[in-house]
């Protein structure tokens, strides 16, 4: 909605309030940041506690953490957009019940047992965190991608086809260009949630954020436990917030 | 193909039928028709009676079960369909307008899917804007969120026009606008056809703009069964079973004289000064003419070439003036 005021230049007043919104998340991770680091420092750390706090381990689980995360979203999107497509075109109305209760179960099923499932097969590590993530986190954008295709105006498609363009060109010039939002907006749930479960990835020796916390409990530490589940929050926020800025850059104008 | 001179050319229907599976009867059922190359044909009917259905098949939107459709002369059945659809403008009452793309770039679309060099798409983007009556500085940028309803109309016509097609399909393509603007757009198109003189189908369940625009008019029922295919005025003077009849309505004679303009019929005496008559315009169409008579309770009035009477009136349609009270047609004048 503000961004289409943006592209009219009508009113003002939305753009300011969408500009401030943009800077505010920013701001109140890095204040969060600021005082957990402040709160940190004014502790007396023991041995257990410093071999988990300091800049080396957090740099490290902080970028195991988002290779994760983007890893598995990268994968989601390949894997779950086409998957979209095929389930939004009528002539596959058959299979897309079949997608749909796939996508749902790997949602429902517990990501925890996915994983536990995932090891006995691949055993512990990197991919198999990835496995579980992306089964996760297909849904959202599954879903997203078929009904963005499917709302669209059916006189937009007739329209296109009456001009002559092939299938694949309304599906490419026209469909996909306004599901453009709707694919945004679930990739956007697809990248917090998969940050969110990225901590699970600790159990399979995946590394990542989940390892401070988990060690935290394990060895009842709790600033190790709260660091980590500060910053997976701060990641969660600030992911959301780039979302927010390429739906609002990617969005066709006009919209 | 078939577009090599813009100018229309004709259509054939041969034995066209369309029958959905599962259904017990077809929707389009053996049509024959022949469309006279430069016409605007409507197709007039009730809603359900197959009339898109049928203008659909001839752009295969709706791939026919059986019969034959030529496009001058060409077997239309024998091409690939994306081809076609690109040599033959179409217009719809959604007006399916790409929200994302602006309006130089909606009615770019065509001449850009045939091929044609980037300088030429542009001109042409322009030239059709203006033939629309769209002022192409300031609508060429535009998003058509950003158009009133009649606006988008016109984008939609011009896109339609964009290659330039001797055949456009139009599917109530001033349906969704208000009956001010949708008058406007009528006689503005009026205008144009006259000019560009395409092959026109036209489909519409309104009677009255079947009149207004048709050269020739199909009043169909239904699956798209032909009651009749004659000009307006002729189906107007004759219709030919009850079905037309009750698609005129009752005002038949009045809608004749809505086709006639004062300059169709000869003018009597002198060119009158002001001596107290109602005055008309040139090109006043004889419905407002006789509006104005009864108005002003006169049986004459003024036109610029001379005095126009109420038995001239009743002449034009073939009506004997003298016999018919003027009462009688004031109480047709509802």
């Amino acid at each position: 909605m503000t961004a289409d005021t943006i592209a009219i230049g009508r009113s003002g007043a939305p753009v300011r309030a969408s500009g401030l919104r943009h800077v505010l998340t920013p701001a109140a991770i890095a204040v969060v940041l600021v005082a957990l680091y402040a709160w940190v420092s004014t502790l007396e750390l023991d041995s257990i506690e410093r071999r988990s706090l300091n800049r080396e381990v957090i740099v490290a689980k902080v970028v195991e953490h988002l290779q994760m995360t983007v890893a598995a979203t990268a994968l989601v999107v390949i894997i779950a957009v086409p998957l979209g497509i095929v389930a939004s075109r009528s002539r596959n109305r058959f299979i897309t019940p079949v997608i749909l209760t796939a996508g749902n179960l790997g949602q429902a099923v517990p990501c925890i047992g996915l994983l536990v499932l995932a090891t006995f097969v691949l055993g512990v590590g990197f991919q198999t965190a990835l496995v579980g993530l992306v089964i996760y986190a297909v849904l959202p954008v599954l879903r997203n991608t078929m009904v963005g295709l499917q709302q669209i105006d059916p006189a937009l498609v007739e329209s296109a086809r009456g001009m002559g363009m092939t299938k694949g060109q309304v599906l490419r010039r026209v469909e996909l260009k306004l599901a453009v939002p709707a694919i945004l907006a679930g990739l956007r749930t697809a990248l917090v949630l998969t940050v969110g479960v990225a901590t699970l990835g600790a159990f399979v020796a995946a590394g990542g954020l989940g390892e401070l916390i988990i060690n935290g409990l394990k060895l009842n530490r709790m600033p190790v436990t709260i660091v980590g589940g500060v910053l997976t929050a701060c990641i969660a926020f600030f992911i959301d917030w780039l979302g927010s800025l390429a739906e609002k850059l990617l969005k066709p104008r006009g919209m | 193909m078939f577009d090599r001179d813009p100018a229309g050319v004709r259509i054939e229907l041969r034995g066209l039928t369309k029958h959905y599976p599962g259904q017990p009867a077809p929707a389009v059922d053996n049509v024959n028709l022949d469309i006279p190359a430069g016409e605007l044909v409507v197709f007039v009917g009730p809603s359900g009676c197959g009339k898109t259905t049928t203008m659909k098949m001839i752009n295969r939107l709706v791939e026919p079960t059986s019969g034959e459709i030529r496009i001058g002369g060409e077997d239309v059945l024998n091409l690939h369909p994306d081809e076609l659809r690109r040599h033959i403008g179409y217009a719809i009452q959604q007006v399916g307008l790409f929200p994302h793309l602006t309006v130089g770039e909606n009615v770019a679309l065509v001449p850009k899917l045939l091929g044609w060099p980037a300088a030429k798409v542009a001109d042409r983007v322009e030239e059709l804007l203006s033939l629309v009556n769209l002022e192409p500085g300031a609508y060429h940028d535009r998003y058509p969120r950003q158009l009133s309803g009649g606006q988008q109309q016109r984008v939609g016509v011009a896109r339609a026009l964009a290659a330039d097609p001797p055949v456009m399909l139009m599917d109530e393509p001033f349906g969704a606008t208000d009956p001010i603007t949708r008058e406007h757009l009528q006689s503005e198109f009026a205008k144009l056809q006259k000019k560009l003189r395409k092959t026109i189908i036209f489909v519409t369940h309104d009677f009255e703009e079947a009149i207004t625009l048709g050269d020739r008019i199909a009043v169909l029922r239904e699956r798209s069964h032909i009651a009749q295919y004659d000009t307006p005025a002729n189906i107007l003077a004759a219709p030919a079973d009850d079905y037309v009849a009750g698609f005129i309505g009752q005002d038949a004679t009045l809608k004749r004289l809505a086709l006639l303009t004062v300059d169709d019929v000869p003018a009597v005496g002198p060119v009158p000064s002001s001596n107290g008559l109602p005055r008309v315009d040139a090109g006043t169409s004889l419905r407002e003419a006789l509006d104005t008579m009864v108005a002003h309770g006169s049986d004459r009035c003024a036109t610029p070439s001379g005095v126009l009477t109420y038995t001239a009136l009743c002449e034009a349609v073939g009506t004997d003036g003298a016999k018919t009270g003027h009462e009688e047609v004031a109480a047709g004048d509802r």
